[in-house]
């Protein structure tokens, strides 16, 4: 399951940056997210609920930034499990400064297995889409606070 | 075969009226006191080590008898075996819980929690938490021969289960003087069998003998099996497959949980049932077909085939389970079909992926072998622009050529193909077929016309490479008062040898049909047996009916001779009285024979009291049944829909014992040969996650879905058994699927389109023809 | 295939049922057909604490025209528009529609209601509610609301409708003169959800131009959606081939379908054209008193 796009956000890199490594500002962004714990680097404790109308399923797990090379680029790795099954996600993030706005590109790759993955098989597609949408319409909603 | 007011007669299924009113008793009906039940925690991944399975929260959840692991499994249980092997065989032995830490395919089964309901079961079942240390899968069978390939088995070293060659004459030679050559390469997608009723196992150990309940093809190959595995001796185990909800070869295994749910009641003191849930009947039964051909056949300019190469590559999944070397054998075996191939040479290689093993499902292996050979013939046709019709007539094999050895080493047995195709063309009007094709394309409108002309095989195991247990068993018992009572070593689920068994002995002895009960699937009624599939019911179960009911019959006239003072040879028999030639007043009913039999006091010198027979019947050959199948599609390339315009099958299964319960078997094996064409297949991820994981995803089709079928038939008896029968429970499915792909292919030829991957849906005749400006 | 515990409620009335949501919120569902529902519990994919089932609620399977509207109730089946001749006679697109949800057995259990409030978008009713541009009244513990269906859908399997309200009815205009509509859905196999289906409604003047027009999309996009570029490509337009065309062009380009087991989504967009252009047809063909 891949995905790609861009989405741009209305404030500089520096910013957008600073954003992206604010764990309260991922917890509150990540959708789903509903506990952060620090565990040493940048590497934290989750417990990932998420929920579409009536289907939801939580998932205990790990969300790590990796790769990290400053104002340009990180990779963002969500990994859990849960009575569904289990999701991989990583997603890779470019930063680009563009007349004061920032262009996020991003590429996505989540492996999930079990039952969603043989049963919710045709919402997959359509559910990530929404998710990754909600991710960055937060954080614009965090910059304009 | 002189076909009688019995045999031959158009009489319904007894079997039906307790079936669509309710009343039939299925595994999962039964419930005894204090009987617990088991919820199985399997594998969400494709390959992966078990770290740790920590069972605690489940133990303690409310309603939880026990929770057991591989461990507790290992301590109680023997592995199950591998089935018979075929020569340099490489493949574990299995136990019904992972216990060597690997788990091998999503659904591979590593935890079962046993409960007093089954939804605490199910509940604590949550609970069970697994932690696993994901390893690389393969999932394409050709990646797994690779080298640096994940391997499945480390201590067989090799994803390589077996190789096998089959072949004969020249093929290098016959290639080098070829004026044509054809090749495709053609994935048999994986299906699930998706029996109506999934598996289950009920078992109770009291006073001294285990009984086993469970859903299954072959419950006399369970007990024995069942023997090895929980460690009782086999006269201790009683097996009884009560009404089986359909099987198609997925419930022609022994499988773990029959192992787990008989080591539970032992160890437990309780009865114990099993229900497997529609999405672990998806993961965790087997699945059919599976396998990638490549394929040549080589020919000269007037359409005489001259040669052939198969290369087929099985899919076996993670394990070998009962037969599964059997099926791709069965392609090898068969991949000459009907025509007279002097050269032919076919190489089969069994892999193991990280998926559901794969098994016998309805035809296997010969489905896959007729439609390599008539997909090749269609290929061969269009290239030597030539009638698909006119090709295969040219390379049939003659009526006068039967017996007829293949290369590959079958000996057909009988068979007349050109009558089939005939008859086949005669009722579709195909000239008239063929012009309304050429109007229609003038229009814009696609009809495609397909042809398969198959012969396959049956009558044996039907497993080829494999040795032993060809026989079947009956008893036909006259009861003192005249009724019969008939025993069959086959275990139908579905087939309705309850009617066409009685129908046998009713023929026979000559008793009204209503006289006659068959048993079934019960290992303490019927002293031994084989089971059902490969659809041998009929000229191997069938058989045994008829020897068993033809040496009652003998020692019946026996007693009435000797009751009438009469010689056996003058008495002749209606079947309700025996009666002395030229002497109407000297007879004696039937059923008072029956009493003399047992009430033995006026019997010839040295007989045996009772009027019982078991006969154990061996074939002494396989039987070859045939056919061709036509379909007539219309195909809408706009939106890739495929439509069935009509469908005719000309099957030849030999005499025909009941023709309602041959229209039912060729209508069911149409369908699901037809799904396999255009809507049924498997879909994994990359990871080995099953896409295609419910009815929602997993395309069956239903009633609307399928056309109307005109049925017709040709009969040419088989000499090898005494019904002149051949088997045809899976013709259907074998006439079926190169019948509709041809059928898509011819509409799509003026496209250019010459190969369709299956399934063929709509999405896929789009993809053929996105960017052919002739389609839009 | 056990659900999860839950418990399950049956109120009498609609004023209970709401009673009820409101107490538990969230933690609730409402079971009217059940069969979106009942299998994502089955598989527990959904695990509602509390089952409301509004089957026992009397006077909510109504089936009529009054003030310009055809009122279609919270519990009238799928089967029943199938078989109202009401539906058959002046309704053609409801009619199409109601022919190819899922299977007869579907049919005599789902209520057009259940698939809206379920929101999934390869429901057939969402894209036909579209097109008819019709209102869905939710009751809740204040006074009714309408809401214009084009407000209704707000994602995946989620709507407007608040915790505490539910759909009590379904408000479809009237057809016009010289109106006429049709539904097309290719799918996989009858029963199935759609690989791409549409519905169209046009209302032709006095002149046969296109005075009204709503197309509605089925399962090319998070959500039914309303083909807003067709319909306005076609409005004030002959209905000519040309102007199809475009109408179906611009359909294909705004949908925004996802590749899955039913096929990529170029060859979804592609099929939305072509479907357009055949849904277009029948409905101009009925608008001018054609079958």
């Amino acid at each position: 399951m891949k995905v790609e796009g861009t989405y741009t956000l209305p404030a500089s890199r520096q910013k957008v940056w600073e954003l992206l490594n604010d764990p309260k500002v991922l917890a509150k962004a990540t959708p789903g997210i509903k506990q952060l714990d620090p565990l040493g680097g940048d590497t934290y404790k989750a417990t990932i609920e998420v929920g579409v109308g009536p289907v939801k399923g939580t998932y205990a797990g790990q969300v790590s930034i990796a790769d990290k090379v400053p104002l340009e680029r990180m990779t963002l790795k969500v990994e859990g499990g849960g009575k569904p099954g289990t999701i991989r996600a990583t997603g890779e993030l470019r930063l680009e400064e563009q007349d004061g706005k920032t262009i996020v590109a991003y590429t996505g790759d989540a492996h999930i297995t079990g039952l969603i993955a043989s049963v919710g098989h045709r919402l997959i597609g359509g559910v990530t889409k929404q998710m990754v949408g909600e991710f960055f319409k937060a954080l614009e909603n965090e910059l304009k606070s | 075969m002189v076909i009688s007011h019995a045999l031959g007669a158009r009489i319904k299924r007894r079997e039906d009226p307790r079936l669509i009113t309710g009343r039939a008793i299925y595994v999962d009906d039964l419930n005894f006191a204090g009987m617990v039940h088991v919820a199985i925690v399997r594998s969400p991944h494709a390959h992966a080590t078990i770290r740790s399975i920590d069972t605690t929260a489940a133990r303690r959840a409310p309603g939880v008898v026990a929770v057991w692991t591989g461990e507790d499994v290992k301590a109680r249980c023997g592995p199950l075996p591998v089935g018979p092997r075929i020569k340099e065989m490489k493949a574990p032995k299995r136990f019904p819980l992972v216990i060597d830490g690997v788990v091998r395919h999503v659904g591979d089964p590593v935890a079962a929690v046993v409960a007093t309901t089954m939804d605490a079961a199910r509940d604590a079942s949550d609970l069970v938490e697994v932690d696993y240390e994901p390893l690389p899968s393969v999932q394409d069978p050709e990646a797994a021969l690779e080298p640096g390939a994940p391997i499945l088995h480390q201590d067989l070293g090799t994803n390589v289960c077996f190789r096998m060659t089959y072949g004969g004459g020249n093929v290098e030679e016959a290639f080098a003087g070829a004026d044509v050559v054809v090749k495709t390469r053609i994935v048999q997608q994986r299906l699930i069998p998706a029996a109506m009723e999934t598996r289950g196992v009920v078992a109770q150990y009291k006073g001294g003998e285990l009984t086993v309940w469970t859903s299954t093809q072959i419950p006399h190959v369970v007990k024995t099996t069942l023997a090895e595995t929980v460690r009782l001796p086999e006269h201790e185990i009683h097996v009884i497959a009560p009404e089986v909800g359909g099987g198609f070869g997925s419930k022609l295994d022994v499988y773990g949980e029959e192992g787990l749910v008989a080591a539970l009641a032992l160890a437990l003191g309780r009865p114990v049932k099993w229900i497997e849930s529609r999405r672990e009947n998806f993961i965790a039964t087997i699945h059919g077909r599976g396998q990638i051909d490549y394929v040549e056949l080589a020919a000269h300019h007037d359409g005489t085939v001259a040669g052939l190469r198969v290369r087929a590559i099985a899919d076996l999944g993670a394990y070998s389970q009962l037969l599964t070397p059997g099926v791709p054998t069965n392609t090898g075996l068969m991949c000459c079909g009907c025509y007279r191939i002097p050269n032919a040479h076919a190489e089969v290689i069994g892999v193991f992926t990280n998926r559901t093993p794969t098994d016998a499902y309805r035809g296997a292996g010969r489905p896959e072998a007729t439609f390599l050979i008539e997909r090749a013939m269609d290929l061969l046709a269009a290239e030597l622009k030539m009638d698909p019709v006119e090709v295969r007539r040219k390379n049939f094999i003659p009526p006068a050529a039967f017996p007829y050895k293949t290369p590959t080493g079958a000996v057909y047995d009988s068979g007349n193909y050109e009558r089939a195709l005939d008859k086949a063309l005669e009722r579709a009007d195909y000239r008239a077929l063929r012009d309304e094709q050429a109007k229609l394309r003038k229009q814009g409108r696609y009809l495609g016309i397909g042809i398969a002309t198959y012969v396959e095989i049956t009558g044996l195991g039907a497993v080829a490479g494999l040795s032993g247990g060809n026989w079947e068993s009956a008893t036909v018992r006259v009861e003192p008062t005249g009724k019969v009572t008939v025993l069959t070593g086959t275990s139908p689920h579905g087939q309705g040898e309850e009617t066409t068994f009685a129908q046998i002995v009713s023929d026979r002895l000559g008793v009204p049909v209503e006289d006659v009960v068959v048993l079934h699937g019960d290992t303490r009624a019927v002293p031994h047996g084989v089971g059902t599939f490969g659809s041998r019911t009929t000229p191997v179960g069938g058989s045994a009916v008829y020897v068993a009911a033809e040496k009652v019959k003998d020692k019946a006239v026996q007693i009435a001779a000797h009751l009438l003072e009469a010689a056996p040879a003058d008495i002749s028999t209606d079947g309700a009285r025996f009666t002395v030639r030229g002497s109407p007043e000297r007879s004696v009913e039937f059923k008072d024979v029956a009493r003399m039999a047992y009430k033995a006091y006026k019997l010839p010198a040295g007989m045996e009291p009772g009027l019982d027979v078991t006969h154990f019947f061996v074939p002494k050959e396989r039987v070859f049944p045939f056919g061709t199948h036509l379909c007539v599609v219309e195909v809408d390339p706009d939106t890739g829909e495929v439509t069935f315009r009509r469908y005719i099958a000309v099957d030849d299964c030999g005499n025909i014992l009941n023709p309602l319960l041959v229209a039912g078997q060729i209508h069911g094996g149409i369908v699901q040969g037809l799904a396999q064409a255009i809507y049924e297949g498997v879909t994994y991820d990359d990871e080995g996650q099953l896409l295609t994981g419910t009815f929602a995803e997993y395309v069956v089709p239903q009633a609307t879905d399928v056309p109307a079928f005109e049925l017709d038939h040709t009969v040419t008896p088989s000499p090898h058994n005494p019904l002149g029968a051949k088997g045809v429970g899976e013709a259907g499915t074998i006439g079926a699927t190169p019948a509709v792909v041809n059928a898509i292919l011819d509409a799509l030829a003026p496209f250019g389109v010459k190969d369709l991957q299956m399934p063929i849906t709509p999405r896929r005749v789009w993809e053929a023809l996105e960017g052919n400006s002739a389609s839009r | 295939m056990i659900p999860d515990r839950f418990e399950y409620v049956a109120p009498s009335s609609v004023a209970e049922a709401v009673g009820l949501l409101q107490r538990y919120g969230a933690e609730a569902k409402v079971l009217a057909g059940g069969h979106s529902l009942i299998p994502l519990m089955k598989l527990r994919l959904a695990s509602p604490r509390y089952l409301v089932d509004i089957n026992r609620i009397r006077g909510l399977a109504q089936l009529q025209e009054d003030d310009g509207t055809l009122g279609v109730g919270a519990l009238t089946r799928h089967a029943d528009l199938e078989t109202s001749e009401l539906i058959r006679s002046r309704y053609p697109l409801l009619a199409d529609a109601a022919r190819v949800i899922a299977d007869p057995l579907v049919r005599n259990m789902g209520t057009l209601a259940g698939s809206l409030a379920h929101a999934d978008p390869a429901g057939d009713w969402g894209a036909a509610m579209l097109a008819v541009r019709a209102q869905v009244v939710a009751t809740g513990p204040r006074r009714d609301r309408t809401i214009p269906i084009d407000e209704f859908f707000v994602d995946t399997f989620t709507t407007t409708l608040g915790p505490d309200e539910i759909v009590s009815e379904i408000r479809v205009p009237k057809p016009s003169p010289r109106s006429g509509g049709a539904y097309l859905k290719v799918e996989r196999k009858v029963g199935d959800f759609a690989i791409a289906a549409v519905g169209t409604y046009v209302v032709l003047d006095e002149k046969g131009a296109c005075r009204q027009v709503g197309i509605g999309l089925c399962n090319v996009g998070a959500t039914s959606l309303r083909a807003k570029r067709a319909e306005e490509t076609l409005r004030g337009r002959v209905p000519d081939e040309k102007a199809i065309a475009d109408a179906a062009r611009a359909a294909s380009e705004e949908c925004d379908p996802a590749s899955d087991l039913r096929g990529p989504a170029e060859y979804k967009r592609d099929l939305v054209r072509v479907l357009i252009g055949r849904a277009l047809r029948r409905a101009v063909q009925r608008a001018k008193g054609g079958a």
